[in-house]
């Protein structure tokens, strides 16, 4: 890991954006081209409600270095209240990460609006450059055993 | 029809597995009608060279019980493997890693200091006394399921699993018409399918505890705050649980539809928690209720923590 870090370590972050606001702040950013970290892999879901634990989960041990999931800011929900949901679900997960051992601030969930494209642009990389201090996430790829399912 | 040669191993776990077994009551005795029981370490005498000497394929059925904690389990999964034509994960242990997982979240140093105490009195795997010596089976740093070290043709979930389970898979056995490899014996939908509760989907404003006050009979234990696991839970044991008015714990792992039992409770935990009004002025007191599920990995990963991203202590 030292060595990684040593020879310039480049984060792998997921970003589950809404398509309502987040993703259409990231699509603002990119048309008024402001330039940010090529860290980041996209992921449009419909909402922030649909990101659930299992994905930050699934996305943490495939390989993601952080998780950033971005919803409409509170009240702003296109389908009323998914961000809050979320929020819930990510409270209770930080929990249980705190409870193994990864640090709490490689999933981080932010409220930005579609016309929040310097929002975006500033989280991506303030979020990269704290994924890069914290160095790459201790989860071994493939740390969850399959099950049937 | 020439009997069935049948098998039962215990691993890593307490032996309720193997007592499971004659819970079927009288239908025991048509398992005895349609098969032997070769090798069955708890009930009968058999040593390990009984085992190799069998061919290969040459057991019909083995069910194991317990995970793979030592050198020992896995020599064994390994060996029965080869010597069994079907495989059975047979209970939690073996299937999710069960309960005893949780162990993968403390230390060798820790597991050890709590068992044996004294570091002098903790087990060697090598000692030599008066010139001979002794080998015991190393522990693993982790624990696992079963088809994590082999692969497995059938699932038995439950700890242990219970009585409608086994009796099903002894039907399937005595029929001669045991189902396609990757079967899990229970049922494909949830707890809740099961349990003759009322549900409301109430919102959770309190969590309760089991000890702190006694449940409503009839009422969703959800509604009441307690955190049951029914809704992320695999049913096939007729809510037995809830039934007797205890919360599920989730012992027969996760439904057919999901892989991470936590953290599918957590989703749904989080669905309900609040008190159904949704604004920023609520987030203090919703957190304040999450921060009274005591012992996160315990609840929502009781039998399942071996099997997820949870199941291990990170360091960084």
């Amino acid at each position: 890991m030292a060595d990684e870090r040593a020879n310039g370590f480049e984060p792998k972050i997921v970003a589950f954006l809404c398509r309502w606001c987040s993703y259409a702040g990231a699509d603002l950013a990119g048309v008024s081209r402001m330039t940010y970290p090529p860290n980041v892999v996209p992921i449009r879901v419909n909402c922030s409600g649909r990101v659930d634990v299992g994905m930050v989960v699934d996305a943490l041990s495939s390989g993601a270095d952080g998780v950033l999931i971005g919803g409409c800011h509170p009240g702003d929900c296109h389908y009323v209240n998914g961000n809050y949901k979320t929020r819930r679900r990510m409270e209770m997960l930080k929990r249980a990460l705190d409870g193994v051992g990864i640090d709490r601030r490689r999933v981080q969930l932010e409220w930005i609006s579609a016309s929040e494209g310097a929002k975006f642009r500033d989280t991506v990389t303030a979020f990269t450059q704290l994924i890069k201090e914290l160095g790459p996430s201790p989860v071994p790829v493939g740390a969850t055993a399959d099950g049937e399912g | 029809m020439a009997k069935a040669k049948i098998g039962v191993y215990w691993a890593a776990a307490c032996g309720g597995c193997d007592c499971s077994l004659l819970e079927v009551n009288e239908q025991i005795l048509d398992v005895i009608e349609a098969a032997d029981i070769l090798f069955w370490p708890c009930a009968a005498d058999a040593k390990y060279e009984d085992v190799r000497a069998f061919a290969h394929n040459e057991l019909d059925l083995v069910l194991f019980n317990g995970a793979i904690r030592t050198e020992e389990n896995r020599e064994m999964a390994e060996l029965l493997r080869t010597r069994a034509r079907w495989l059975a994960a047979y209970g939690s242990c073996a299937h999710t890693g069960g309960v005893i997982g949780l162990a993968n979240l403390s230390t060798h140093d820790e597991i050890f200091a709590t068992v044996f105490g004294k570091q002098a009195n903790w087990p060697k795997t090598h000692v030599e006394v008066a010139g001979r010596s002794l080998d015991l089976p190393a522990f693993l740093e982790r624990l696992t399921p079963l088809d994590t070290v082999v692969d497995v043709d059938y699932y038995v979930p439950g700890c242990p699993p219970p009585r409608e389970v086994v009796s099903g898979l002894f039907s399937a056995l005595i029929a001669g018409d045991l189902p396609p490899k990757g079967t899990v014996f229970a049922s494909e939908k949830n707890l809740c399918e099961e349990c003759a509760r009322e549900r409301k989907q109430e919102r959770i404003t309190r969590i309760l505890r089991p000890h702190e006050q006694e449940p409503d009979p009839e009422k969703c234990l959800l509604d009441q705050g307690f955190v049951c696991m029914g809704p992320a839970t695999r049913g096939g044991c007729g809510a037995v649980c809830p039934a007797a008015n205890m919360p599920c714990t989730g012992c027969a792992g996760p439904t057919a539809r999901i892989r991470d039992q936590g953290s599918a409770m957590l989703n749904t935990l989080a669905s309900l928690i609040g008190t159904g009004e949704e604004n920023e002025e609520q987030w203090e007191a919703e957190d304040a209720v999450i921060a009274q599920l005591a012992d996160l990995f315990g609840t929502f990963y009781r039998f399942s923590s071996a099997h997820s991203l949870f199941g291990r202590r990170y360091h960084e």
